[in-house]
């Protein structure tokens, strides 16, 4: 196929993503103006949300995917002395799928580490206020700039369809390289959502859910 | 001062405040390294290329293309799988109803249960909780003194980081490896590697004199003071069923020799023992879970079990490879033999998958094992972002610097560099010190002429000692949340001061005999 077409759908989704942009800033509006907005905010977060719970069902099949892969690789290796680099290759694919997709997810289910000596002093509104901080100053940033420097690289990789450099990979390193801006754009969308839980927080339309010690995730 | 060195030194400290802020840790890293990143290119002392180069790092070798670390994820699974199949609560209750009757047996089982599920799974954090909600309410019951009950536990739950397959140890082995690496292109002499493999077998033995140590610790308090550890007076507990010891002996130690076995023996790479225990927690928790409903299901994992020794046998013995052309009959019999016993272990992978997916396991496994895989990577993405930075400002070269700049050469060095890892892990994950940390002192440390493996090996002494260390250890956290409200906090801390003391001193033998942690690595190589 013409790879012009998919330069073409690769400027639209920039421009889309260019256009929404002043959508992070409805955060900041619910604290400004919170009556009109939160019914609108409520809805965005909550559609995030769900948006999110389906990209975790792509991660979770990466990871079944991931140990079959791996599991046929060992078993054609040693009982018939059988490897090809594609197959090698779809295992770091799943395995790179896994955590990419995965990590809006993380933020989400808050399963990412914190560091928690002060954390508990601040009060449900001092949390609320870091959350939001953080997202702007930290999240938002840096994966904006991720966007922004993946581009380029990105252009070049889809116009030449780009493969493995090894003859018998997958002819699909293009697909590969797109988890890096997929990554940041699932992160900002989240973000977003979560920004405006904090901002429904600080105004007094939502309740911050008590955490659970028991599903603590990390301590690997 | 050179203006660049400022600037490397505020970014460290800004990012200490920001984390003590208590955002995501890895965005905090990446946030406040961009933001110096772009003001140093703003004052002409950052080379703004170096920050243009991070798609291309995120896509390549040291994080999405990392086959080193495919092991992670596979390991992970393996245990969030094995964590659903009751296998600690059976290890418990086996361990405690043959050891119970001793003074001190609560102790010893803890402790060996400890050991077993470091050895399987080594989640520290599932550990921990699980030993503390099963483990604990029996033994203070029995009258155990609260402080050496939770020290014992919270203990042995940390052997998780020690003790083979341990994420830990994966995670130091990339960041060593790429260490050692810098260094010998540095000192221009041939690059030495290590391997996962490597770390494993140079932590085995350091992990199992841990685990005397801490018995011995048990055993010289039932002899000195019986009344902090007594024995079990009346028996109310369920008797063990055949069941229970069947699984819960059998589980852990058939993938102990499954895993660890093959990856000490050099059989497979850890990455690919990986994958098989993940198979090998499938199947176990299949069979472990199913009720009489599944009787076909779990004939098929029986089935899948039964083939995987199949294969083993047929691969040993026939020439299979599907290369050679002269195969004898035997041998073409064979290969289509090992083809329907591949299919029919693959069928009982989706059986055992099916029976967690029943007991409504099987999709919180997985989402809890993405999870934790992507909270590991993302913040592999920023810490990467912040030694990019860092070392665009030459940190690395004044942190080289600092450490010879110590007095007492290299043991001088080689003490700070531990110290300040060891204040870290009071309020850093492992995870954040192995790849901020590490990456920074390590090749200094190496050049210097310290061997990695043994390195390496004092490092997760080291970070395993910090998760025990009061106020701020991560499995007393984890131990605290998951005790009942009437238990002090003060008796966790206090209990886990000898067992500091243990650590000390395996620390200090190590250090003084490196072969403890290198002759192992040695034979496997």
């Amino acid at each position: 196929m013409d790879p012009s077409v998919f330069l073409t759908l690769g400027t639209t989704l920039k421009w889309l993503g260019i256009i929404a942009s002043p959508l992070l800033l409805l955060p900041l509006l619910q604290l400004i103006i919170p009556k009109p907005l939160h019914k609108i905010s409520t809805a965005i977060s909550q559609a995030i949300d769900r948006l999110t719970g389906w990209v975790l069902a792509a991660a979770m099949v990466a990871a079944v995917a991931l140990v079959f892969f791996q599991l046929s690789e060992v078993l054609l290796a040693y009982a018939y002395g059988w490897s090809r680099t594609w197959l090698s290759e779809l295992v770091i694919y799943a395995f790179a799928t896994m955590f990419m997709l995965g990590a809006a997810a993380a933020l989400r289910d808050d399963a990412h580490v914190r560091v928690d000596i002060l954390r508990p002093r601040f009060g449900v509104r001092g949390r609320a206020w870091i959350e939001l901080i953080g997202i702007y100053i930290f999240l938002f940033p840096i994966c904006i700039r991720l966007l922004a420097l993946s581009e380029q690289g990105l252009t070049r990789s889809w116009l030449l369809f780009e493969g493995s450099r090894e003859s018998d990979g997958l002819p699909l390193v293009f697909l590969f390289k797109t988890l890096v801006p997929a990554f940041a754009a699932l992160l900002i969308t989240q973000g977003l959502s979560e920004a405006l839980k904090a901002a429904l927080n600080l105004t007094g339309y939502r309740e911050e859910k008590p955490a659970n010690p028991m599903e603590a995730n990390h301590g690997a | 001062m050179e203006l660049e060195m400022i600037f490397a030194i505020a970014m460290f400290i800004t990012a200490i405040i920001g984390l003590l802020g208590g955002y995501s840790v890895a965005l905090t890293l990446g946030g406040v390294a961009l933001i110096y990143g772009l003001i140093g290119i703003g004052f002409g002392v950052f080379p703004e290329p170096l920050l243009r180069s991070l798609p291309s790092r995120i896509e390549g070798g040291s994080i999405m293309q990392n086959s080193t670390l495919v092991a992670i994820p596979l390991f992970i699974l393996m245990g969030v799988i094995l964590e659903r199949s009751k296998v600690a609560e059976d290890l418990l209750h086996i361990a405690s109803r043959l050891l119970g009757k001793v003074r001190g047996g609560l102790g010893y089982a803890v402790v060996l249960v400890g050991a077993l599920l470091a050895a399987s799974t080594g989640i520290v954090g599932a550990t921990v909780i699980t030993m503390t909600l099963i483990a604990l309410p029996s033994m203070l019951r029995q009258g155990y003194d609260p402080k050496l009950a939770t020290g014992t536990i919270a203990a042995s739950g940390t052997l998780g980081q020690i003790i083979p397959p341990s994420i830990v140890l994966i995670l130091l082995a990339d960041a060593v490896s790429n260490a050692a690496s810098q260094a010998a292109n540095q000192m221009g002499n041939a690059s030495f590697v290590v391997s996962v493999g490597d770390l494993f077998a140079g932590a085995l033995i350091p992990g199992i004199l841990l685990v005397g140590l801490y018995m011995l610790w048990i055993a010289f308090n039932a002899f000195t003071r019986p009344e902090r550890c007594p024995p079990i007076q009346e028996d109310d507990s369920d008797p063990v069923q055949l069941k229970e010891i069947i699984f819960g002996l059998g589980a852990p130690i058939f993938l102990i020799i499954a895993v660890l076995g093959t990856i000490l023996a050099g059989i497979a790479p850890p990455t690919q023992a990986a994958s098989i225990g993940v198979a090998g927690a499938i199947l176990l928790a299949g069979l472990r879970l199913a009720s009489d409903k599944d009787k076909k299901l779990s004939r098929l994992i029986m089935a899948a079990l039964a083939s995987a020794i199949l294969i083993i046998l047929l691969s040993n013995n026939l020439d299979m490879r599907a290369a050679a052309d002269d195969h004898s009959a035997i041998d073409l019999i064979g290969m289509g033999l090992t083809a329907i016993a591949a299919l029919t272990f693959f069928a009982g992978l989706v059986a055992g998958m099916l029976v967690l997916h029943r007991n409504a396991q099987l999709s919180p496994a997985l989402k809890s094992g993405v999870n934790i895989t992507s909270m590991v990577f993302l913040i592999l993405i920023g810490a990467s972002l912040f030694s990019l930075v860092f070392r665009g400002f030459g940190g690395d070269d004044m942190i080289a610097d600092l450490l010879s700049a110590i007095p007492g050469g290299k043991w001088g060095a080689l003490i700070a560099a531990m110290l300040v890892m060891f204040v870290l892990g009071f309020f850093l994950d492992f995870i954040e010190i192995v790849f901020v940390v590490v990456p920074l002192v390590a090749p200094p440390l190496i050049m210097m002429g310290f061997d990695p493996v043994w390195l390496a090996i004092l490092m997760a002494l080291n970070l395993q000692t910090s998760f025990l260390t009061p106020p701020f250890g991560f499995a007393l956290f984890y131990l605290r949340g998951a005790a009942p409200e009437g238990l002090e906090t003060m008796d966790i801390w206090r209990g886990a001061i000898p067992f500091i003391g243990l650590q000390v001193i395996m620390i200090a033998l190590v250090a003084a005999m490196p072969a403890l942690a290198t002759w192992l690595p040695s034979l496997v190589r």
